[in-house]
């Protein structure tokens, strides 16, 4: 137990790196699926094609080469940010694809005729979808996005594989100076778990409140 | 499975080819072996005519037996840019390594004939103890453990640890310029703790492969990368970018692996390392394989039998 103590530091900076990661990620997944999945339900044929070709593109390539191609291969086009910010952005548009399938089985899952009076009443698309048919949708699927969060902060571990110090890259550091593995990778297994059980009692919780009851 | 270099072969490839008109007087009385095609190549020739040969052979010892038999069986590779590579056009190999199997050749036989038996890391210890080969030279770090197995003459070189950077950084010749600098380290190699120690305040980057590591170099996510010196010889060959920074900062003893016991031959190996450090030969096999991409003059070689393993 003591080479966890002996290197609190490490594993707090990876614990906190990955956090930021998480959330940033998140926020950005968040707003690229609710786009996609808009784009994906809109009347313009165009945007429904656009739409369609993110998530399948997205979704049928793994996360460590979109983290690799970005990492390595943006620079040769001339496009070069930092490493977290190259992270940040791509598990964001990767998530996002997953993010952007759930909410639309949601906006599936909102009966036709809400969008039908929607419409009725005067409202443009673009408002039926933001105030009828979104926040119903959203609260449908609070369970598979929750799943989707615990999807992404396990991922970022993928961005170990590019650089950054993050709780799986810090524990593999620490490994390296300290060779006792099971100490050390149960522990940071450990923190994995607490921080997706944070994750799981926020959905619990919000679901609870939100969910609709048909 | 095993790959053996005739010193005919190479006299043929050396005959066919053009260039070798010129150096065909030399190949005459050289030998074979050092009559290689190739404006470069004048300084190993060079090299070859300045070794020393040893003056007498102690009776019924190994090395009176290499010298009858007319050739030295060395245990190496013939992939290791730098220091032990086939050159696949002249089919002569080159590198460290090489050059000091072919100096010790010339030294036991008087030509520096050389067969180049393929060894890997688990079969070096065999091919010693069972005569298959007669050194070894092949990146061979010295340890105890080994020295258990087989006798090691030297070290006659200290390999480890070294920084690389690209081709126009100034401000990083040694560990300590790494302070405050984004550094490169393969994930989960000893560079990473070897920076640490070098300088504490370094922000280390780590990336899978080596590979990725040279690419983030050149991209420019870091100012500098910390591999194995082996490695880097090979990237640096490869990639005229990439520069060696300064001598390797951490310590691995390379060392002429012998059969077991023969504290004669080894005794007598320790000898002609001794002579040719002197002479100043030493820097120039340096300067003419790793040299060719390190900056700077050649490193003080290393103290005979100064590694545990070696004594």
């Amino acid at each position: 137990m003591n080479v966890i103590t002996d290197h609190l530091a490490e594993f707090g900076e990876g614990l906190r790196l990955t956090v930021v990661l998480t959330l940033l990620s998140l926020a950005g997944a968040l707003a690229a699926g609710v786009i996609v999945a808009a784009m994906r339900v809109s009347p313009v044929r165009v945007l429904r094609a656009a739409g369609m070709a993110y998530v399948e593109v997205l979704q049928n390539i793994p996360l460590l080469v979109w983290l690799v191609l970005a990492v390595f291969g943006l620079p040769e086009i001339g496009v070069m940010a930092g490493l977290f910010t190259t992270a940040v952005v791509v598990i964001a548009l990767y998530q996002g694809a997953y993010m952007a399938e759930a909410i639309r089985s949601g906006i599936n899952a909102v009966p036709a005729g809400q969008g039908e009076a929607a419409r009725a009443l005067g409202l443009t698309f673009t408002q039926s979808l933001r105030l009828v048919i979104l926040p119903q949708a959203l609260r449908t699927v609070v369970q598979p996005l929750g799943n989707i969060a615990i999807m992404t902060l396990m991922n970022t571990a993928l961005a170990a594989a590019v650089g950054l110090v993050e709780l799986t890259a810090a524990a593999n550091r620490v490994n390296l100076a300290e060779a006792q593995p099971i100490w050390i990778f149960v522990g940071a297994g450990l923190a994995y778990m607490a921080l997706s059980a944070v994750f799981g009692l926020v959905t619990g919780t919000l679901e609870r409140k939100l969910a609709i009851l048909r | 499975m095993i790959m053996v270099r005739t010193s005919a072969r190479t006299r043929r490839t050396a005959a066919t080819a053009i260039a070798a008109l010129s150096l065909a007087g030399l190949a005459a009385c050289s030998g074979g072996d050092a009559a290689v095609p190739g404006a470069d190549k004048g300084e190993q020739d060079d090299l070859l005519a300045a070794a020393p040969v040893a003056s007498s052979l102690p009776a019924g010892s190994t090395m009176e037996k290499i010298k009858q038999r007319g050739e030295l069986i060395v245990g190496g590779s013939l992939d290791a840019p730098l220091l032990s590579q086939q050159n696949p056009a002249t089919k002569k190999v080159e590198g460290l390594d090489a050059d000091f199997g072919r100096l010790l050749a010339k030294y036991i036989i008087g030509k520096p004939n050389v067969k180049i038996v393929n060894s890997a890391s688990e079969t070096r210890e065999a091919l010693l103890s069972n005569g298959t080969v007669d050194v070894v030279l092949q990146t061979y770090s010295i340890n105890p453990e080994r020295a258990k197995q087989v006798a090691f003459a030297g070290p006659y070189y200290t390999s480890g640890l070294v920084i690389a950077t690209k081709k126009d950084e100034t401000g990083i010749k040694a560990p300590a310029d790494l302070k405050g600098k984004t550094v490169i380290a393969g994930a989960n190699t000893p560079a990473i703790p070897a920076i640490k120690k070098a300088a504490p305040d370094a922000k280390i980057i780590t990336f899978g492969s080596d590979p990725e590591c040279v690419q983030a170099l050149k991209q420019g996510r870091g100012q500098a990368y910390v591999q194995d010196e082996a490695v880097l010889l090979a990237t640096a060959k490869q990639d005229p970018s990439v520069r060696i920074q300064g001598r390797p900062f951490t310590s691995d003893p390379y060392g002429i692996g012998l059969k077991h016991g023969d504290t004669q031959m080894k005794r007598f190996v320790n000898d002609w390392l001794k002579q040719i450090q002197a002479s100043g030969l030493w820097a120039k096999v340096w300067k003419n394989s790793i040299g060719t991409v390190a900056e700077g003059a050649a490193p003080q070689p290393p103290a005979i039998g100064s590694a545990p393993g070696s004594e």
